[in-house]
């Protein structure tokens, strides 16, 4: 119950974190906005989604939504793609979904918390990503091999390939920021 | 210290809008070449239009906006349109579906090996390039300016008059504000890493090796934002944020101009929908003077 309530928490820190990943991921996606992934619409390579899975599973699912959907408005804002809801959605849900396992990390140095981590991250990029892609069928006019095909798979493949290798490093750097700071 | 936008007040028609009206204004246009998913140049042209209006009527100087327009003109003319021209992919089906005259054919070679295949680009591809490069430059052009021109005070005020959350709208106000912080954060990180013999140019190795050698980068902007928020959140703490109705220092208030700009917008949003669920109007089609005149 105590678990349950922590994680759907919604204060001050939620806010300020909430805030701190959308400004994070909005200026690393539009960093790497420039690198389009292969076979994909108009889909790009983004490293910054670590740092959005990072937040979730660090600071809880309203962190991860907020930080997904206004981060990725800003990021394509900022490189002038405009607003696609249903992609800021999708990538809202992608940082929502491995927040619902912060309650269950308790070190962030531990393999099994970061292979939980890493876990859920991936479920949430499948779930944010198939959204989006699913979405882009009635949104873009597209058919369903192409939302598959070509957008869902190589964002996917994309995303997960950066948070197996980034989002470990990200949580051993965080245990020992948060461990010298005491909170 | 916080870096604010590139933000200067300019006695302008833009600037006296109503920052509400704006981004109802840009979202309706982007709405209604999304939703009802206009394709058509007749109504697409229109639109870019009166899109570049409100841009030129934000009269930001050149020397501000060149490097974004630069990144802009990369992105939408070397991916989108090249995208667009040689996969027809990003729009409607009927690009690629239906039959088109070819123009000429790009050879794909698999680096290393013999295997490859000609990838054929159709009129349809062209005229689907051009409309797609047209469409991303109308919405592109109406969020270029509002860093340039909406003072970073009013977001979360803007938000929180349109119907967001207190909670919600002051998400929004810090991440505006954080976004130049963090930008200018990671320039500096580049740089430090530059001078420890770091080079972002020649990152070598496989895929797996490339983003692990990003950390160096992301690690650091990362940690130190995480230092940040600490510090924000006792600030915020102190003063007692959320437990009460919060009270917003800035007031808006809607002039007529602000009401015919919002008719304006939702009269487009509306058009764009009867035409296209009502007349089957603003479906992707190629002219017959562009076949004419590629096709010689």
């Amino acid at each position: 119950m105590n678990e349950s309530k922590n994680t759907w928490e919604f204060g001050t820190r939620q806010v300020v974190y909430g805030a701190i990943g959308a400004a994070l991921y909005g200026v690393f996606s539009w960093a790497t906005n420039i690198f389009p992934l292969p076979a994909a619409g108009n889909v790009t390579f983004r490293p910054a989604v670590a740092v959005l899975i990072f937040f979730g599973v660090a600071y809880g699912p309203w962190v991860g939504l907020l930080a997904g959907f206004i981060g990725n408005t800003l990021g394509d804002a900022l490189s002038g793609w405009g607003f696609y809801w249903n992609w800021s959605l999708g990538n809202g849900l992608m940082g929502m979904v491995p927040g619902l396992v912060m309650a269950a990390i308790s070190n962030f140095k531990e393999r099994a918390d970061i292979m939980k981590a890493v876990g859920w991250g991936t479920l949430g990029i499948a779930v944010g990503m198939l959204f989006a892609s699913l979405t882009e069928m009635f949104v873009g006019g597209i058919d369903f091999n192409t939302a598959l095909v070509g957008y869902f798979v190589p964002a996917f493949v994309g995303n997960l390939v950066v948070v197996a290798i980034l989002l470990p490093v990200l949580m051993i750097a965080f245990a020992a920021v948060a461990a010298r700071r005491g909170r | 210290m916080l870096v604010t936008w590139k933000y200067r007040p300019r006695n302008t028609f833009v600037q006296r809008l109503d920052p509400r009206t704006r981004l109802i204004f840009m979202v309706c246009i982007i709405f209604a070449l999304t939703i009802p998913e206009i394709w058509d140049y007749r109504i697409v042209l229109p639109l870019f239009f009166v899109s570049l209006t409100l841009y030129l009527l934000a009269r930001i100087e050149w020397k501000d906006v060149r490097r974004a327009w630069l990144y802009i003109s990369i992105l939408v003319f070397f991916i989108v349109g090249l995208n667009g021209l040689l996969s027809g992919r990003g729009g409607p089906s009927s690009v690629t579906n239906l039959p088109s005259p070819v123009l000429f054919e790009v050879p794909f070679v698999i680096p290393g090996t013999d295997w490859g295949w000609m990838v054929p680009v159709t009129v349809s591809k062209l005229w689907f390039a051009l409309n797609q490069m047209t469409r991303m430059i109308t919405m592109a052009i109406l969020a270029i300016p509002i860093p340039y021109t909406m003072d970073p005070n009013i977001y979360g005020t803007a938000f929180r008059r349109m119907g967001a959350s207190d909670k919600v709208s002051f998400t929004m106000d810090l991440a505006f504000r954080f976004l130049p912080t963090f930008a200018r954060d990671l320039t500096i990180t580049m740089d430090a890493q530059r001078a420890r013999g770091y080079e972002m140019d020649k990152l070598k190795g496989g895929i797996a090796g490339r983003i692990r050698r990003l950390a160096p980068l992301i690690i650091p902007v990362v940690m130190q934002s995480t230092v940040t928020g600490e510090e924000v959140i006792d600030a915020m703490d102190l003063r007692a944020f959320g437990t009460s109705q919060r009270t917003w220092l800035k007031e808006l208030h809607y002039a007529p101009r602000d009401y015919m700009l919002l008719g304006l917008g939702a009269a487009i949003f509306i058009t764009c929908c009867v035409l296209k669920w009502g007349f089957g109007i603003g479906g992707f089609f190629v002219p017959d003077f562009f076949t004419q005149f590629v096709v010689r």
